[in-house]
């Protein structure tokens, strides 16, 4: 158990590089369309905000629920609470690029809008600047703060860490209520200013949820692939992709609550939303979403030959993660560029931001060992037996 | 004539779990365990299978279809009426499919159980040890008439060596008759 994650120089390389492809396709992006630019920031950080989100609500819920199997891979969720001083970082040039983005930050437009000028207490810019500041500030802290339990329980071990990381895990939920909705409407239903759905923020929040699990998954059989986690057994897996299952229903579930309640009544202001997401150009990758976050996951994840197949399983959660992205683009792009761009930059950027996040992952990984060690459940997840 | 089951009766599951393996080593057929509570590795000791989750999800596309035709043909064929300026085949289907579907899948999950399990309300259930609904686990085998007396007393044996408080043989009931429950006292 004492296994402590090395990171292979190769890796280091292959992230380093994707970094670079990035950088550049920022770069490319700024200078020749600035617009696409702004937009592709915004759309990665959402991205992985998102699974930051999700995955450290993962975290939480687990503390909160007492559960004994997912014990030995909680580092994973862990470490991804280190996405967040990252995103803080990476949402900063966002700020600049408000008039780009954001129809309600012209003051021009405002002044012959009566709806914008009705919301303008709350969109404005500074106000915008002060909440993303205060998100953050309760992420970080928060997440720290459970990082540091966790490894504490490490070194001086106790019934203390656990309890204690339970009732700040309640405390994160519940801010994280209040942030994760705030932040969803801030920063991309804000882009349609005239539009809002009130179920808006649960269904963000359940596609980082959703996504944030498929993220640990993937990286539970990636380690594993390379000899870590040796207790990794087939109920492990049943339960993670169990897991999985459900949130993809969950996310459907969402989806078509917002999706039905705009056509069923078909009201021209909420209409709006959906008219040019499934009648133009983005008609595609509007049933792909669809189809790559629900329809392919709930299918296969029922057969019991992919279910105990880790191959199989990283070729899935791979197609899932790029079912996010659809997600998070049809979000951002249709608002904001109104035309459907997929080039360099696009692709470009989101190789960039995963080479990125990537390394940070294994890079709080390997800072600490990949395993608690006092945690009073880790025997029942080492040896997880379920049903 | 009535049936027999040979019972070993064990107060502790981790010491059931032995002599499922310990008898399974002696080539013991192991007819059922019984137990107040579900212990881990039973299912797959005993090498049960289930085709049961096969089943549902086999009802569930009937439900969807069934739903889906009666849909079809009262909102499309029979009465076509529009209402909201609403396509006749639509999108609202969707949540009374999802329901029906998740209603019959259900419905007929439960029905093939009952029917496999020959369940039905009102059954007189025989228990072969009315203490197996409480703190104690069994093991039954099925004492076969063509087993001879020796064997019989391996069975017995194996039963005892891995620890069981008691081994009874208990007469199953197939008619109205009141159950009665033989207790024969283990000699140890």
């Amino acid at each position: 158990m004492d296994q402590k994650l090395v990171i292979s120089p190769k890796f280091k390389i292959a992230a380093f590089v994707m970094m670079g492809i990035g950088l550049i396709a920022f770069i490319y992006a700024f200078i020749s369309h600035p617009g696409r630019g702004w937009a592709n920031l915004l759309i990665n950080n959402y991205y992985f905000i998102a699974l930051a989100i999700g995955g450290t609500f993962y975290y939480a819920m687990q503390n909160i629920t007492q559960a004994g199997w997912s014990v030995g891979f909680n580092r994973i969720p862990l470490a991804m609470a280190n996405f967040f001083p990252v995103l803080f970082i990476l949402m900063i040039p966002v700020m600049f690029g408000l008039h780009s983005l954001y129809h309600w930050s012209h003051p021009e437009a405002v002044a012959h809008d009566a709806l914008l000028q009705h919301k303008a207490p709350f969109l404005n810019a500074p106000f915008f600047i002060i909440r993303f500041v205060i998100y953050f500030a309760v992420w970080i802290g928060l997440t720290q703060l459970l990082r540091k339990l966790s490894f504490k329980e490490d070194v001086e071990g106790g019934i203390r860490f656990f309890e204690k990381s339970e009732f700040l895990s309640k405390v994160y939920i519940f801010a994280l209520a209040l942030t994760a909705s705030g932040a969803a409407f801030d920063w991309i239903m804000s882009i349609d200013a005239h539009w809002f759905s009130t179920i808006f923020a649960l269904r963000n929040f359940v596609m980082g949820f959703y996504h944030a699990l498929v993220i640990i998954f993937l990286v539970v059989l990636l380690l594993n692939k390379q000899g870590y986690f040796p207790f990794l057994n087939e109920d492990h897996m049943r339960d993670f992709t169990k897991y999985i299952f459900v949130l993809c229903i969950i996310w459907a579930y969402m989806w078509f609550a917002q999706y039905i309640l705009i056509w069923y009544a078909n009201l021209p202001e909420e209409a709006i939303y959906y008219m040019p997401r499934t009648k133009g150009e983005f008609t595609p990758l509007f049933y792909t979403e669809l189809i790559v976050n629900w329809l392919v996951p709930f299918f296969l994840l029922l057969i019991g030959k992919i279910l105990r197949s880790k191959n199989m399983l990283i070729v899935l959660m791979i197609i899932l993660m790029l079912g996010q992205y659809v997600d998070v683009y049809m979000q951002v792009t249709v608002g904001t560029l109104h035309k459907l761009n997929i080039g360099f930059i696009e692709i470009g950027s989101f190789i960039g931001f995963i080479g990125l996040f990537a390394f940070v992952l294994m890079w709080s990984l390997s800072k600490k060992p990949l395993v608690s060690k006092n945690h009073p459940l880790l025997e029942e997840s080492t040896h997880h037996h379920g049903h | 004539m009535a049936k027999t089951n040979i019972i070993g009766v064990y107060d502790d599951e981790d010491v059931l779990m032995k002599a499922i393996h310990f008898m399974q080593k002696k080539n013991i057929q192991i007819k059922d365990v019984l137990s107040p509570i579900p212990i881990h590795g039973v299912f797959e000791a005993l090498k049960l299978t289930t085709r049961l989750p096969l089943a549902t999800f086999f009802y569930g596309v009937l439900g969807t279809s069934l739903t889906f035709a009666f849909l079809y043909w009262a909102s499309v064929v029979n009465y076509p009426l529009k209402f909201g300026g609403k396509p006749l085949n639509t999108l609202s289907f969707i949540i009374i499919l999802f329901v029906a579907t998740i209603f019959i899948g259900t419905f007929l999950t439960f029905m093939t159980f009952f029917i496999r399990q020959k369940l039905y309300p009102g059954k007189e259930v025989q228990i072969l040890d009315p203490r197996s609904t409480d703190d104690k686990m069994l093991i039954v085998v099925d004492k076969d008439e063509k087993l001879s007396a020796a064997e019989i007393n391996d069975i017995k044996s194996a039963m005892r060596e891995s620890g069981a408080s008691e081994v009874n043989e208990v007469e199953e009931i197939t008619t109205k008759k009141k159950f009665v429950w033989k207790h024969e006292k283990d000699i140890h």
